[in-house]
């Protein structure tokens, strides 16, 4: 398993992991219902954390600064495939309500955050699925 | 359309220069392995500096290790 592989495992294990806990923070939040300073407060403990955590993490294994330039270009190609998908579930997340709903309905406002992690979750999701799928098509020519 | 593909004579080079690995040209040249194998195999076309880099690492030029064909030349 080369660099990148180990890479997007780990970006797919992360993520993977990741969006459970973030799903219950929100489902928390929700339920005690703060508001303004509350929120952002939460956010910013929660985000200092996740930052400090994924630069540890990131320092440590300096993942992308080793990627040859045929590693690089596959990098690329996922993130393309990426941005499709994040673009795909986006419309379809902010569409499907409105001929589901109407125009003349309301939303929670919970949903907005949830949106946006799960927007997040496909896009890096798909990007790390690219690069393990276009690894082993390549693994496969090679046999 | 035109079908252009570039050409390479690597695995050749290998066997002149001491049987040398993918391995060892792959860790001469700075890349992994596997670029080694996709460009060998045409699968890939490496930039002009990887380019460069392997062909320096043979001791040759850069067109006698890779060429340009167009099909419809």
């Amino acid at each position: 398993m080369n660099r990148l592989q180990k890479s997007a495992w780990f970006n797919l294990v992360v993520v993977t992991g990741v969006f459970p806990i973030a799903a219950l923070g929100l489902f928390l939040m929700a339920r005690t219902n703060a508001k303004g300073i509350d929120y952002l407060i939460i956010f910013l403990v929660f985000g200092s954390l996740a930052g400090l955590g994924g630069y540890l993490l990131l320092r440590k294994k300096g993942f992308e600064a080793g990627f040859d330039e045929r590693e690089k270009t596959i990098y690329k190609r996922a993130f393309e495939w990426a941005t499709i998908a994040l673009m795909l579930f986006l419309c379809c997340a902010c569409i499907i309500p409105f001929f589901v709903l109407g125009g003349g309905n309301s939303v929670r406002v919970l949903y907005l955050p949830v949106i946006f992690l799960s927007t997040l979750w496909v896009g890096q999701f798909v990007h790390s699925a690219a690069v393990l799928i276009q690894c082993a098509l390549e693994a496969e020519d090679e046999q | 359309m035109s079908n252009n593909r570039i050409s390479n004579q690597i695995r050749r080079l290998r066997f002149e220069n001491g049987e040398m690995t993918q391995q060892q040209l792959a860790d001469k040249a700075g890349v992994t392995r596997q670029t080694i194998i996709a460009i060998e195999a045409g699968k890939y076309a490496p930039s002009l500096t990887l380019a460069f880099r392997i062909a320096r690492t043979f001791g040759v030029k850069v067109e006698d290790v890779f060429r340009y064909e167009n099909e419809d030349a």
